[in-house]
């Protein structure tokens, strides 16, 4: 029950301001205004604007904007630019070797090189213009309920000090009641993991697993890279079967690249930190020579949901819709998840329409949605490779060969390997028997700054901040056990996997070892939350328009 | 007819991302933009009068292009209820004497002002961050003859008056307005509240009253660039690029710091000087016509700002840019200083000592205590008086709100926080006309990235000088000079505000902006809670230096000290002469607040931290080895090369 003064009401809500979000509202729109209906469509995002909290790669299938889209609204669109050259390269520690072939899945041609958060401001004037009344920095991760029922969320309470407790300056959260409300809040969305826990939407599911990609966009001198020039590295400096991923180097317009790693969340070793094994990947010739002379301008970090179709979890229900990747829409094998997050938006659109017109929002009028997604391409897409993520478990070569055969067999696979949530896989140090991270790349964890940033550094160039009066949005849930477990077993796994340093392990003069949290560097990537050993962390939204501040990214 | 809360609010583009027009002015077009700091803090406090007085109206003003429209929407989001915009083409390049006009008679439009409803409270910033003159809300408050405080942290509208806390130097005042007033808000008090959702939806759907000058009858002489007193003559880059650090050496902490302290007396290391051009000398052109805009106007005055019956030490250092002033002026031009207090005659001998050639003083029991209304006054009648053709203040609390109220008495400019200050001559290409000489007031702004060079064509040429900049001049107790009392004209009615109560000493943590040496624990600093950073700090205040100690951010964050003390990014930015960094890594957002030190210190036990790439000299060890040791030297006279000044 709502004990709230302040309600407002809606007939469509939409949670997030992303690619999903923002094409669910764009084809809603386009449906109302077909049907000559009058329906509210209210958006909201966390991000001070739209596009601030948007992080991709991105190379983007562009298929999908045709059907969203009026064709003049679709020569509109500010891709960067058209993908020129593409090549894929297996790096190791003394050289690399460009693969004279695509692997499956993985041609580009066509596509095109963009940053996504452009392209997201440019679809939310679209949806402005078609009445979509779009609010942003204002955060939410409270659902409201009624009789057991979705109807709508609450916004977050603000003004409330580091303890929770109210200041003068303190205003009440509103309450949004929404016929249908439709959370698109990207990777592991925190009002998406409620529904799902409530409802049991996971039930029969593989967990859904995911990467981490750590990204900085750089200026570099004239020549050292074509515009649209794509290039994807495999290999160094990751490991083998146990470290899956690799890296990305895309060309953009007025000499700026784009680059990261995206490693899978699924790794074993508690020490293993992706931002530094992003940093001395760029220590790599084949890497650095794009990067020579040039410098930094943006850092940023995002998770993707990599699990595919059997860790999807039934994304609708009473009154409500999941789409985007808080629903797992990514196809691993493309690295891609744009196009089907907007293929979903569709037909959410699709459905909330048709669903608002019979004045039925129940679970089995917004099962449509389900029949409109089985239909359409994520089926055609994710389908096939269904155990595709999981085989690759199994490393690069036996999980290729089985992926593989899995292309002549239309996704059946033998020996497929279980899915573990990726908080489960992290050993404890004292079971861990590989070589641990810091002991793999003597000397190159010294960051020179020019090539090489740490996290402090870098996070500076994500421009995120964070008001220092509020309660810590990353909440540890049971400090026991916390210091008990991740601090005393894990050695603070925490502080290696955060890209943005807001987990230290401190020692005091008797050496013992305590948690210190740096909430205002967080780029809400939410890994802690994904990654954190026996679920110690959870990541909640900080007050609305805090965070980093992308630009190009 | 209820009472009417006033916010005056600007947009500025975000501190970050300000880029200037090749013009000097500012191009506003390209950064993202906030509500000024200053002013939402002041949006707050009126939401916070209206909680007490839920009756009163609240209304939001603003000056500047449509796109202003984005910060007043978010006012209403907060919370207010009406939003209006002066917004016209023709406003563009108004100085603060211009915008305070333009602002004050848009006030008396929407039927503000003495005669008009005169039930309301103007609550404003106290400075934005793209001006940072801090004029304006002073200039408000003369054009409409009312009451003013500013620097205030919070006020409480109690029985139909304002209680008021106003931040002075080293502490603060309580003081009692009656209403209609102006209050200026630091940045200190109540943060401002987040806009609600609904209060966004209310706002989507509401209306801002756009005005344009002619809607309020404004004529266009008085405003813009032709109704503007000054001009921005200049921009300079200031390069604050910093020499290599000096290492201390040795192999226990008592070597340690005897290197530490050999290296601060032989100085820093000097950056490597490219060889420049010689600068072209610029040729006078001819066929130009001479003008001496002065009309007679001769000498210069300050004020010497008198503190718990003293001189304070900022009003003794302006005295060196006024002897300086005097003698390039030449001619026999006199430094006159005013000195208002209550038996403080005797004061007036130590002003001739330090440069003054004639001390004005106004000695009245009313006047014990600095208040804007009876001070602004005097300076308006003796400056009638003695036709001064330039006007000095320190850039205290006091003085920053007291130069711009006489600027708008005397119809004229001032130029805020100075740090040099010149006489020159200003060349006009266009209309072929040099004017000399003119006081040249520079002033870093941007951020302190920029030099600007501001000129104003009105006598007295009017600047406050930073406190800290210019030296105390050497006393000469036979100087001579004279003594000239003045009885000035004072109705009532500019008693009308009450000071309350003073508190001089801790607290106020505006000090930080005034110390000579703040020393700033971080992260490696805090096993013992801040204790020997806060034991250096009280050593050296014991030395009699201005000495306060503050910290970087995650000390706050876990709760050591305040946020009042936090130095960087999103806490303050100082520059004091010494900045000593104990366990201080120097991520970037602190380096951001404190990089501007005269001399930065680094003591910090990992020699790879970046702090030290950021300081003149460093010392690696353990702090609480090295700092015990570093405080008995100061507890023997050791100043960190303060000792000479």
């Amino acid at each position: 029950m709502i004990n709230n003064s302040d309600v407002i009401s809606t007939n469509v809500l939409i949670v997030g301001g992303g690619s999903a979000g923002l094409a669910t509202a764009i084809e809603l729109a386009n449906r109302l205004k077909e049907k000559g209906q009058d329906k509210k469509i209210m958006l909201i995002e966390k991000g001070s604007s739209i596009g601030s909290h948007i992080l991709s790669g991105a190379v983007i299938r562009p298929k999908v904007f045709e059907d969203l889209l009026t064709p003049e609204e679709f020569q509109e669109i500010p891709f960067d630019s058209k993908v020129s050259t593409d090549v894929t390269a297996k790096l190791s520690e003394d050289g690399e070797f460009e693969l004279p072939f695509h692997p499956p899945y993985m041609s580009n041609s066509g596509n095109f090189v963009a940053s996504l958060g452009e392209v997201c401001r440019y679809l939310a004037k679209i949806a402005t213009k078609k009445g979509v009344e779009i609010y942003t920095g204002f955060a939410v991760d409270d659902m409201v309920y009624e009789d057991g029922k979705v109807v709508g969320v609450k916004t977050k309470d603000t003004g409330l000090d580091h303890n929770g407790i109210k200041q003068k300056n303190y205003q009440e959260g509103t309450v949004v009641k929404a016929d249908i409300t439709v959370l698109a809040e990207g990777t592991r969305g925190s009002l998406a993991k409620k529904v799902i826990d409530k409802y049991n939407l996971d039930e029969g599911k593989s967990p859904q697993i995911y990467s981490l990609g750590v990204k900085e966009l750089w200026s570099v001198p004239e020549g050292n890279i074509e515009e649209g020039a794509v290039y994807h590295t495999f290999g160094y400096p990751l490991k083998d079967k146990s470290e899956f991923g690799g890296g990305f180097i895309y060309g953009l317009t007025n000499n700026r690249v784009g680059l990261g790693l995206v490693v899978g969340l699924d790794y074993p070793d508690p020490t293993f930190d992706i931002h530094a094994s992003m940093q001395i990947w760029k220590t790599h010739p084949y890497v650095s020579k794009f990067l020579e002379g040039g410098k930094i301008i943006e850092f940023g970090a995002k998770t993707l949901p990599e699990g595919g179709w059997h860790s999807i979890p039934k994304y609708y229900g009473d009154n409500f819709m999941i789409v985007g990747d808080s629903a797992g829409f990514l196809t691993t094998a493309r690295l891609k998840g744009i196009h089907l997050a907007i293929r979903s938006g569709i037909c959410a659109g699709q459905t909330a329409i048709e669903a608002l017109t019979k004045n039925d929002t129940s679970e089995a009028s917004l099962s449509q949605y389900e029949n409109l997604v089985n239909s359409s391409s994520i089926y055609k897409e994710l389908y096939p490779i269904r155990n595709m993520r999981a085989v690759m478990q199994e490393g690069m070569i036996i999980g290729g060969l089985k992926m593989g055969i899995q292309l002549v067999t239309g996704g059946a696979c033998l020996a497929v390997p279980k899915v573990e949530a990726d908080m489960d896989t992290t050993k404890k140090l004292s079971e861990y028997k590989g070589i641990k991270f810091k002991d793999r790349f003597p000397g190159k964890l010294e960051f020179d700054k020019k090539l090489t940033f740490d996290k402090v550094t870098d996070v500076y160039y994500s421009k995120a901040m964070h008001d220092e009066h509020q309660p810590p949005h990353l909440v540890v849930n049971n400090p026991q056990e916390f210091q008990k477990i991740n601090i005393e077993e894990y050695g603070l796994a925490e502080e290696a996997f955060c890209p943005a340093e807001v987990y230290e392990l401190h020692f005091d003069k008797e050496g013992n070892q305590s948690l210190r949290l740096h909430a205002e560097n967080c780029v809400h990537c939410k890994t802690c939350d994904i990654k954190s050993p026996n679920g110690g962390i959870t990541w909640r939204t900080p007050y609305g328009g805090d965070g980093p501040e992308y630009n190009y990214m | 007819m209820a009472l009417t809360i006033i916010s005056l609010m600007k947009q500025v583009p975000l501190p970050s991302e300000m880029r200037m027009g090749d013009d000097g002015l500012m191009d506003r077009t390209k950064a993202k933009s906030i509500i000024n700091i200053d002013c939402s803090y002041a949006l707050e406090a009126g939401l916070q009068m209206k909680n007490e007085n839920p009756e009163a109206k609240l209304i939001v003003c603003s000056m500047g292009p449509p796109s202003f429209e984005e910060s007043l929407k978010k006012a209403l989001s907060m919370g207010y209820d009406e939003a209006y915009l002066l917004s016209d083409r023709r406003l563009g390049g108004s100085d603060t004497f211009a915008t305070g006009l333009a602002i004050s008679t848009m006030l008396r439009h929407l039927g503000f002002g003495k005669g008009l409803n005169e039930d309301f409270i103007i609550v404003a910033g106290r400075q934005t961050s793209d001006g940072d003159t801090a004029h304006v809300p002073s200039q408000v408050a003369e054009n409409l003859h009312i009451p003013q405080a500013t620097f205030i942290e919070t006020a409480d509208l109690i029985d139909g008056h304002i209680e008021a806390k106003r931040i002075i130097e080293g502490g603060y005042q309580i003081m009692k307005l009656p209403l209609p007033c102006t209050l200026s808000f630091t940045p200190t008090g109540i943060p401002p509240r987040r806009p609600t959702l609904s209060g966004a939806v209310r706002a989507r759907h509401s209306e801002i009253t756009m005005f344009n000058i002619d809607d309020i009858n404004l004529s266009d002489e008085n405003i813009g660039l032709s109704g503007s007193p000054t001009i921005v003559a200049k921009v300079t880059n200031i390069k604050s690029e910093r020499a290599p650090v000096k290492m201390a050496e040795g192999h226990n902490e008592i070597e340690l710091i005897d290197s530490l302290i050999d290296n601060i007396k032989s100085g820093k290391n000097s950056l490597e000087v490219k060889e420049t051009k010689a600068k072209k000398v610029k040729k006078r052109p001819e066929g130009f016509e001479e003008v001496d805009f002065r009309n007679g106007a001769k000498g210069i005055l300050t004020w010497a700002e008198v503190v718990k019956g003293e001189i304070s030490r900022p009003s003794l250092e302006l005295l060196t840019p006024a002897r300086h002033l005097a003698q390039q002026l030449g001619n026999d031009t006199k430094v006159m200083t005013l000195l208002i207090g209550k038996d403080i005659g005797q004061l007036a001998k130590e002003l001739i000592a330090h440069g003054s050639d004639e001390v004005i003083v106004v000695d009245d029991e009313r006047l014990e205590e600095y208040r804007i209304l009876p001070f602004a006054s005097i300076f308006e009648q003796v400056i009638k008086d003695k036709n001064p053709e330039i006007a000095l203040f320190s850039a205290t609390t006091a003085g920053r709100e007291l130069a711009p109220r006489i600027a708008v008495k005397v119809k004229g400019g001032v130029t805020a926080d100075c740090t040099a200050l010149e006489i020159g001559e200003h060349i006009n290409r266009k209309t072929k006309k040099i004017f000399a000489p003119i006081l040249e007031s520079k002033r870093p702004t941007y951020g302190e990235s920029k030099l600007a060079t501001i000129l104003g064509f009105v006598c007295p040429q009017i600047s406050t000088a930073r406190a800290g900049t210019f030296e105390v001049p050497t006393p000469d107790n036979n100087r001579e000079g004279i003594i000239t009392p003045f009885s000035p004209q004072l109705g009532k009615d500019v008693f009308v505000s009450e000071i309350i109560q003073t508190v001089i000493g801790e607290g106020g943590l505006q000090n930080l902006f005034n110390a000579d040496i703040i020393v700033a624990g971080g992260r490696g600093a805090v096993v013992d809670n801040l204790q020997l950073v806060q034991d250096l700090a009280e050593a050296l205040k014991e030395q009699g230096i201005n000495a306060e100690w503050a910290c970087s951010r995650p000390v706050v964050d876990e709760g050591i000290t305040e946020y009042a003390r936090q130095i960087g990014q999103t806490g303050k930015t100082v520059r004091p002469k010494v900045y000593i960094a104990v366990g201080v890594s120097g991520a970037v957002q602190h380096i951001a607040g404190m990089k501007e030190s005269d001399t930065i210190v680094a003591i910090n036990h990992n020699i790879k931290d970046p702090i030290f790439a950021n300081a003149d000299f460093g010392l690696v060890g353990e702090y609480e080895d090295i700092l015990p040791v570093l405080i008995d030297k100061v507890k023997n006279g050791f100043k960190f090369g303060l000792e000479v000044k």
